[in-house]
């Protein structure tokens, strides 16, 4: 599971290396190309439309000139008559008709016909067929709108013999009434001169009749698929993309003369130069991924070595090693050399500590082996005793040899060795106990013991039964004339040994009635806290004792609880 | 890292959302549109629909194709953009698609010719076109060609230009023309005239004038108006109308079911048997109108003076099946041998 956890914690670190090359990279190369692209194609439009409207204008001068023309000869005298009665002389008709087309005749052939649609006037040779129809195409257009000029696109406009923009207006005599035609015919090499130079060179312009029939091409070869595309994605509402993706193209139309001009400029931005700019932002990502990579290795080594001789040292400090020092690499200081410094100084700091704790604890225990040392001998004291007692018994004080002979029996019970003794045992000792207390307090209290024999073999612990017995002398009896103590053993319903020490004093007061509880403030009186003491640390908790006052008259019980526990013999 | 893809992404569609622009305000108003499917030359429907468009403010756009494969496109409903209009093809065609035509009663329908109209008025006609045989005026002599009876004409063995008649209209047209011209049983002729092409036959129409006035074949079936115009335009070749019978049946336009601007092609219609368009037929196409009252045509004979069988259409179309099978087999069968 840590392993699993370094693991990733380095792999975050290599995800957000990569995350902080790539974004930015990635985020710069699509604004980039973006900008870029914009850019290119804003320049683009801002130059389509600068060369749309010079052929706009280049139109429009045709045109107004061939309006002008119209206008001169239309009501002209001259005209009527030799249109209409022609009763004039052609040179002069020819010499107006001249003369009104002078602005134009580099750019334009010009035609007269009379009403029924046949061929007078030309300005250049005359054309194919000497009659056009009325009812047809585009006399009858222009007789349709008088006054105005009307145009039309060729059938074939890659035929490049034939004139390709054809242009028509009716003309009136001084009374209004239709007198004849002037038809205006633009070549290709005409209209070349005209709109050829104003596309640059690598842009083609395409003009097309108010129908987006084709009229001309400056690049004539592909004018007829071309226009027939466009037309055919104008009519389905597609984009104008031509016959393929590798063109953009400008649309404006002429309101004047009803045509419409196609600049068709190379695509900015082509498939292959898309491909180069993806294929160099692919190149610089792997770089980017590649130089994140090491990076993000070369990093996470210089972080999670000095960590794990750190980690592998805390492991050896577990297993008690305190001689353990991480290595600090020379030369390169940074936050983890300082904290192996650190960890080094800790467990030093450490040892040192152990080692003054094990010192101290040395001391310790030979003090107290001299302290043992000092003690008298407990022996000597016994010795000294019986030797009290013969040398009383020889000179006839009989309560100096008992006293002496039990104090003797008492310190030699409480110098043995032995931490459990049967109950017998223990009410011998009390049986010396109460002996001296009763010299010494002249007889004032009997003492009475009711124990029943299996229970005398019952082992308690060491001195139980004297710090009660004392209590009861010093507490229970003092002041108390025919004093009794009783002691009673018996078995209570759990099957536990219950030993009673009995007073016929005051009794006690109520609030210290129940389980024994120590007092508040040590006094020199512990027998009761000893024996309790003694008997929760060796028995349980649920074990000590118990104050009672007794039922059966006045006086107070110390009761003790304890397990039957049978001894050897 | 998903939160920071997702800008990514919608940064990227903006930004290219704004780069592309097209304007579309040189089209024409929704619906001012006609799409016409047509079998004519470039050099028929150019100046009809040009004057069409400039007469009417309407947006023509026009697919060329060949009749059958116009119709089988219309017929799979595949077609794209959806046609209003047919324009051109026998008439036998039309009536062999009658499921995909709505009937149309043209403008002026009383100044047509009574023999070429429809029954139901499912198609209108557009143009009268009688059969003619052709011949190299270099290869033979005038008067070695008068009639169809010529065709099975030993002297002529192997020397016919004949188009397919699975695949030319006019060419299956001639088919039953000879038939009906010729009388008899109808068995007996297709397989002698299948013999005497010497298991040849040509794979268009348009090949039969090419084929003959090359010299690679003698004689050659088609229609006046090809013949006419090609003579005109100066090629070695003689036109004759069979002395035994020709067959004059017309070509046609016809609204199509589920057309999406029937109203502008039931303009059309009306233009095309108008009395300028039919007028431009006979005098720059060589074609017959189908309206009368009009100027008499100064090269055409007039058709009055042209013997001609009763080409029944009716027949002609129910039969085109089994007759097409027959025809493929004794023509196969003259190769195997």
């Amino acid at each position: 599971m840590k392993q699993l956890h370094f693991r990733s914690f380095r792999q975050q670190l290599n995800t957000a290396f990569l995350a902080v090359s790539l974004i930015p990279l990635l985020l710069c190369s699509v604004l980039l190309v973006q900008i870029f692209q914009l850019r290119m194609i804003s320049d683009a439009q801002q130059t389509a439309q600068q060369q749309l409207t010079a052929a706009l204008d280049a139109l429009d001068s045709v045109h107004t000139g061939f309006q002008s023309v119209v206008d001169t000869l239309d009501s002209d005298r001259l005209v009527t008559q030799a249109l209409f009665d022609e009763q004039a002389e052609d040179t002069k008709v020819y010499e107006q008709l001249f003369q009104a087309t002078e602005a134009l005749r580099g750019f334009a052939a010009f035609h007269l016909y009379d009403i029924s649609g046949n061929w007078r006037y030309s300005t250049q040779s005359a054309p194919e067929s000497k009659v056009l129809s009325t009812h047809w195409g585009i006399l009858y257009g222009a007789a349709q709108v008088p006054g105005t000029v009307v145009y039309s696109a060729p059938e074939d406009p890659a035929a490049l013999s034939a004139p390709l923009l054809h242009a028509a207006a009716l003309l009136t005599d001084p009374y209004g009434a239709p007198m004849g035609y002037l038809t205006m015919e633009l070549r290709s090499s005409q209209l070349g001169t005209l709109l050829g130079g104003l596309a640059g060179a690598q842009n083609q312009l395409l003009l097309l009749d108010a129908h987006w029939r084709p009229v001309y091409c400056t690049q004539s070869a592909q004018v007829l698929t071309l226009a027939e595309t466009l037309r055919n994605q104008l009519l389905s509402g597609k984009a104008l993309t031509g016959t393929s993706d590798n063109f953009v193209y400008t649309v404006a139309r002429d309101t004047a003369t009803g045509l419409t001009l196609v600049l068709q400029q190379p695509q900015v931005f082509t498939q292959g130069t898309l491909r180069l700019f993806y294929s160099v932002s692919t190149l610089c990502a792997l770089g980017c991924v590649v130089l994140s990579i090491v990076l993000g290795l070369q990093l996470s080594r210089q972080v999670f070595e000095p960590i794990g001789r750190l980690h592998k040292a805390i492991r050896q400090v577990e297993k008690n090693d305190l001689e353990v020092q991480v290595p600090i690499p020379e030369g390169n200081e940074n936050e983890l050399t300082d904290l192996a410094r650190q960890f080094n100084h800790m467990v030093t700091t450490l040892a040192a500590n152990q080692q003054t704790l094990l010192e101290n604890q040395k001391a310790l225990n030979e003090a107290q082996i001299r302290m043992l040392q000092a003690q008298l001998n407990p022996h000597f004291l016994c010795n000294t005793l019986d030797t009290m007692k013969w040398i009383s018994k020889i000179n006839q004080v009989p309560q100096v040899a008992l006293m002496s002979t039990n104090l003797a029996d008492i310190l030699r019970a409480c110098i043995s060795p032995a931490e459990f003794v049967p109950l017998r045992q223990e009410l011998l000792i009390l049986e010396r106990y109460i002996e001296i207390q009763k010299i010494r307090l002249s007889d004032s209290f009997s003492y009475e013991a009711d124990v029943p024999e299996d229970l005398k073999d019952c082992m308690v612990p060491k001195m139980l039964l004297q710090p009660l017995a004392e209590n009861a002398i010093l507490h229970g009896l003092s002041g108390v004339e025919a004093g009794q103590l009783l002691v009673t053993a018996r078995t209570d319903t759990e099957n536990l040994l219950e030993i009673r020490v009995c007073d016929n004093g005051r009794g006690l007061p109520p609030e210290l009635l129940g389980p024994y509880r120590p007092p508040e403030k040590q006094t020199g009186h512990l027998g009761l806290f000893n024996v309790d003491t003694i008997l929760r640390k060796h028995y349980g908790e649920c074990f000590g004792l118990r104050l009672e006052n007794r039922e059966d008259g006045p006086g107070a019980c110390v009761v003790a609880r304890l397990p039957i526990e049978k001894g050897e013999s | 890292m998903k939160r920071f893809l997702i800008f990514f992404l919608v940064f990227t569609l903006l930004l290219s959302g704004c780069a592309q622009k097209q304007t579309q305000d040189f089209g024409p108003a929704d619906g001012d549109t006609l799409v016409i499917y047509t079998s004519h030359k470039k050099e028929v429907w150019w100046p009809i629909v040009k004057e069409f468009e400039s007469r009417t403010g309407l947006w023509v756009q026009v697919v060329e194709g060949g009749t059958n494969e116009l119709l089988e496109t219309i017929r799979s409903g595949k077609a794209d953009p959806i046609p209003d209009l047919m324009f051109g093809g026998g008439v036998e065609s039309l009536e062999a698609n009658a499921s995909l035509f709505s009937p149309y009663i043209c403008a002026q329908a009383d100044r047509l010719l009574p023999q070429y109209r429809s029954g139901e008025d499912l198609w209108t006609p557009f143009s009268a076109l009688p059969l003619v045989l052709i011949y190299n005026p270099k290869l033979l002599s005038p008067d070695s060609l008068t009639g169809w009876s010529d065709l099975l004409k030993p002297s002529l063995h192997g020397r016919i230009a004949f188009a397919d008649p699975a695949v030319s209209g006019s060419s299956y047209t001639a088919l039953v023309t000879l038939l009906e011209a010729l009388g008899g049983d109808h068995d007996t002729v297709l397989r002698e005239f299948a013999r005497n092409l010497d298991g040849k036959q040509l794979p268009s129409s348009g090949d039969v004038l090419s084929a003959v006035a090359s010299g690679e074949c003698s004689v050659g079936v088609t229609l006046e108006e090809t013949a006419s115009r090609r003579i005109a335009a100066g090629e070695q070749l003689a036109m004759v109308y069979p002395a035994d019978g020709t067959s004059c049946v017309s070509d046609g336009c016809a609204i199509l079911v589920g057309a999406r601007h029937p109203e502008n092609a039931k303009k059309f219609v009306d233009f095309t048997v108008s009395r300028d368009v039919q007028q431009l037929l006979q005098d720059q196409f060589c074609r017959r109108p189908v309206r009368d009252g009009l100027e008499p045509s100064a090269s055409l004979p007039d058709l009055a003076a042209i013997a001609q069988v009763d080409y029944n259409l009716r027949w002609a179309s129910e039969h085109r099946d089994s007759l097409l099978m027959s025809w493929a087999f004794y023509l196969g069968s003259e190769e195997e041998e």
